[in-house]
């Protein structure tokens, strides 16, 4: 089987590099720089994170963007030759659902691939689920589900519902 | 003098010392610009930003050591990414005939006084 070419996507603070910290059984490139913009955390990415697994016998190829859009163009570097798509969203953080939703639209149009909505932090009520996320951005449920980006065994459950997608149909999206 | 003061004479003075350049920004490590001389500044200041995330990463990954800098040659000339201090982004853009040496030289000193600044 191919490798698989998977891009990680989604607002800032949404749990992406994490994810891919989380999930790879390889050394992870990742790509963080000291942030000047009180975003609730010290360090964002500037350009990639990168990581890989192996996930029933399939080798993925996790490929993380940064979040803010003035890093557009690597939203673009990124997601060339992408097969599925992973698009985060802070569970506890409502106001970042639109600009999510605008992401996710732009990365679509670019590269129109099966994807999934993950939504992180499910681990830390108050939090908004999958089914309520799924009705708010206008997205059939299957394609959300709720993680925990920081425990292996609930951040893989996207890419097993990408996976799922992917192969069930060879329509894409 | 404000700290911005100070940087505008920075810049002013590294674009005496190098005549040449075609456009000068200094940006946050997160790729915002803080002091430039480009119409085109947000979006290069942010590219900067990327090229010296991935240039250090690079540099680390393959044992080159501590990262010079990151240079982008197309045929009409050059986009050259410094780092100043943690905290700071210097990038210049040359014409394809200027002198590499000189602006390494020149770049690396205003990048330390720019990192003091910054
Ligand atoms: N408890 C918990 N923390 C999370 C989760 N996802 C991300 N975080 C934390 O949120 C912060 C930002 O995550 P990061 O991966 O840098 O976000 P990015 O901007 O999308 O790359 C980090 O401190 C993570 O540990 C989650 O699902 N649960
Ligand atoms: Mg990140």
């Amino acid at each position: 089987m191919e490798p698989i070419k998977i891009v990680v996507s989604g607002p800032v603070g949404a749990g992406k590099s994490t994810f891919i910290r989380t999930l790879s059984e390889t050394e992870i490139v990742d790509t963080d720089a000291r942030s000047s913009e009180a975003i609730g955390k010290a360090l964002t990415t500037v350009a990639m994170d990168y990581g890989t697994l192996r996930l029933d016998g399939q080798l993925l190829y996790l490929f993380g963007t940064p979040g803010q859009e003035r890093f557009d163009f690597m939203w673009d570097v990124l997601t060339q030759g992408a097969l599925g798509m992973v698009l985060l969203v802070r569970g506890d953080k409502p106001e970042g659902f639109p600009q999510a939703r605008r992401q996710l639209d732009y990365l679509l149009s670019q590269q129109p691939v099966p994807y999934v909505v993950g939504v992180t932090r499910q681990d830390r009520p108050p939090v908004w689920g999958p089914e309520e996320v799924a009705l708010y951005m206008g997205q059939p449920p299957e394609r959300v589900v709720g993680l925990n980006a920081t425990d292996p065994g609930s951040a893989v459950t996207p890419l097993l519902r990408l996976l799922e997608l992917m192969l069930g149909a060879d329509a894409p999206s | 003098m404000t700290k911005q003061d100070q940087l505008q004479q920075i810049l002013r003075e590294l674009k005496q010392a190098l005549p040449e350049l075609r456009s000068v920004v200094v940006a946050s490590t997160d790729g915002l610009p803080i002091v430039h001389d480009s119409a085109d500044a947000p979006r290069v200041a942010a590219m900067a930003a990327t090229a010296l995330g991935l240039g250090k990463r690079i540099s680390q990954t393959t044992e080159l050591g501590a990262l010079e800098e990151t240079i982008v040659r197309g045929n009409q000339g050059y986009f050259v990414v410094y780092a100043a201090g943690e905290k700071g982004v210097l990038a210049l853009a040359a014409p394809s005939g200027a002198n590499l040496g000189l602006i390494h030289l020149e770049a690396r000193e205003f990048a330390t006084r720019l990192a003091q600044v910054l």
